[in-house]
């Protein structure tokens, strides 16, 4: 229980951190904030149905999205804005950096298993925003044509 | 009204004023080829067509008071800036909504370019938060949690200092991970905090590009190919040089 509390803590901390290093201001900031909270509590919710860490991260990703257009509808301003903070938490930062660093020591192994479990988060999370997103953007592909 | 040559080409240059600083705060490339398409609609291109990385913008617009006029704009740096964002998209809107002069668009552009942004000092606590809660959030001790903070604040100025001096950034990066893993280790040697590798991990947050590469997906399930592919090998060597520099440091020390 108290790891929870820490971890959600923590994830709304670091969210606030980057929404604030990416010059959030005024009445956008606490929402932006607090996506980071709720893509994480999304996140460990789902430990309750899934152990599988992709497809966990593909309904918090997804969960965000809504969270994020909804507000984007609301302050009129653009869905980024919610997204990028939030996000922050799922972000696959720290396996990134170990799959470089196992590049570095020539652990071949260990590069390919975790390369690939970056990428399958990373596709997540993207394909977790990509599954809402068309829900909100009905006529986007319409204007496409020049 | 029907615009003539002339002014078709400075409403398009004022456009792609707009583009381009919607580029450089972070807008994803398809809502910046959606904005410039509708505004240019708009202000009586009867086609426009748009083609946007993320280093540079095409536009051609077409009618037949003033025929076909092309430019390009080279597009350099970019950082996020959400609320320079958000009144770009309100502009963006605006003229969409009510066709304005470009005396009046430079305005607002002045406008925008003025918008305030963090002081230093603010920026560095800003390094601090993020660096030690993603230390304490990966299972760090609150000791290692402070100790991540401190090295952010030095994180803050040494990016400070290398924006001055305009490093290379992927020389950049590998210096302030460098720094960043020394002082970890330093730390724990000196019995400040517990565990280097979980001080290291605030500051690879920092430094990492995990948003451009889970953008870099983003835009290529979007249709946005070149954008998505450039993004990612940016975000991988990026990635390959802050490793590098913990990794080293680990070594040295």
């Amino acid at each position: 229980m108290r790891e929870i509390i820490v971890e959600l803590t923590t994830a709304f901390l670091g969210s606030l951190g980057f929404a604030l290093l990416f010059n959030t201001r005024g009445k956008h900031l606490w929402p932006a904030s607090l996506g980071g909270l709720l893509s994480w509590g999304v996140y460990l919710l789902m430990g309750l149905v899934t152990q599988s860490d992709p497809l966990r991260y593909l309904v918090a990703a997804a969960a965000l999205t809504v969270y994020a257009e909804l507000l984007a509808r609301r302050l009129r301003t653009p869905a980024t804005v919610f997204l990028v903070a939030g996000t922050i938490p799922l972000i696959p930062g720290g396996s990134l950096y170990r799959t470089m660093e196992c590049a570095l020591r020539g652990d071949h192994a260990g590069f390919s298993e975790l390369g690939i479990n970056t990428l399958l988060l990373a596709g997540a999370i993207a394909g977790g925003i990509l599954l809402m997103m068309p829900l909100f953007h009905v006529n986007r592909n319409n204007m496409r044509e020049p | 009204m029907e615009p003539d040559r002339k002014l078709a080409e400075e409403f398009l240059y004022a456009a792609l004023n707009i583009g381009e600083r919607m580029l450089q705060c972070g807008a994803e490339v398809n809502r910046v080829e959606d904005s410039l398409r509708r505004i240019l609609k708009a202000h009586g291109a009867q086609r426009a067509d748009v083609f946007t990385i993320t280093s540079s913008i095409v536009v051609t617009i077409y009618a037949p008071s003033f025929g076909v006029v092309t430019q390009t704009r080279r597009v350099l740096g970019n950082r996020f800036d959400l609320t320079r964002l958000h009144m770009l998209n309100q502009l963006s809107r605006d003229l969409c909504a009510h066709p304005q002069s470009i005396a009046r668009i430079d305005a607002r552009l002045e406008e925008i370019d003025r918008a305030p942004a963090y002081p230093f000092w603010a920026q560095m606590c800003i390094y601090a938060l993020i660096s030690g809660s993603f230390s304490i959030f990966f299972g760090g001790t609150w000791r290692d949690g402070l100790a991540a903070a401190a090295i952010g604040v030095l994180l803050k100025l040494v990016d400070a200092l290398q924006t001055r001096a305009r490093l290379n950034p992927f020389f950049a990066s590998f210096s302030s991970s460098l720094i960043g893993g020394l002082l970890a280790v330093i730390a724990v040697r000196l019995t400040l905090a517990d565990h280097a590798d979980l001080i290291s991990i605030g500051s690879v947050m920092l430094l990492i590009p995990g948003i451009a590469l889970t953008n870099a997906i983003r835009d290529m399930f979007s249709g946005d190919l070149i954008s998505g592919l450039l993004r990612f090998a940016d975000a991988m060597l990026i990635a390959l040089t802050v490793a590098f520099g913990f990794v080293l440091a680990g070594r040295l020390l």
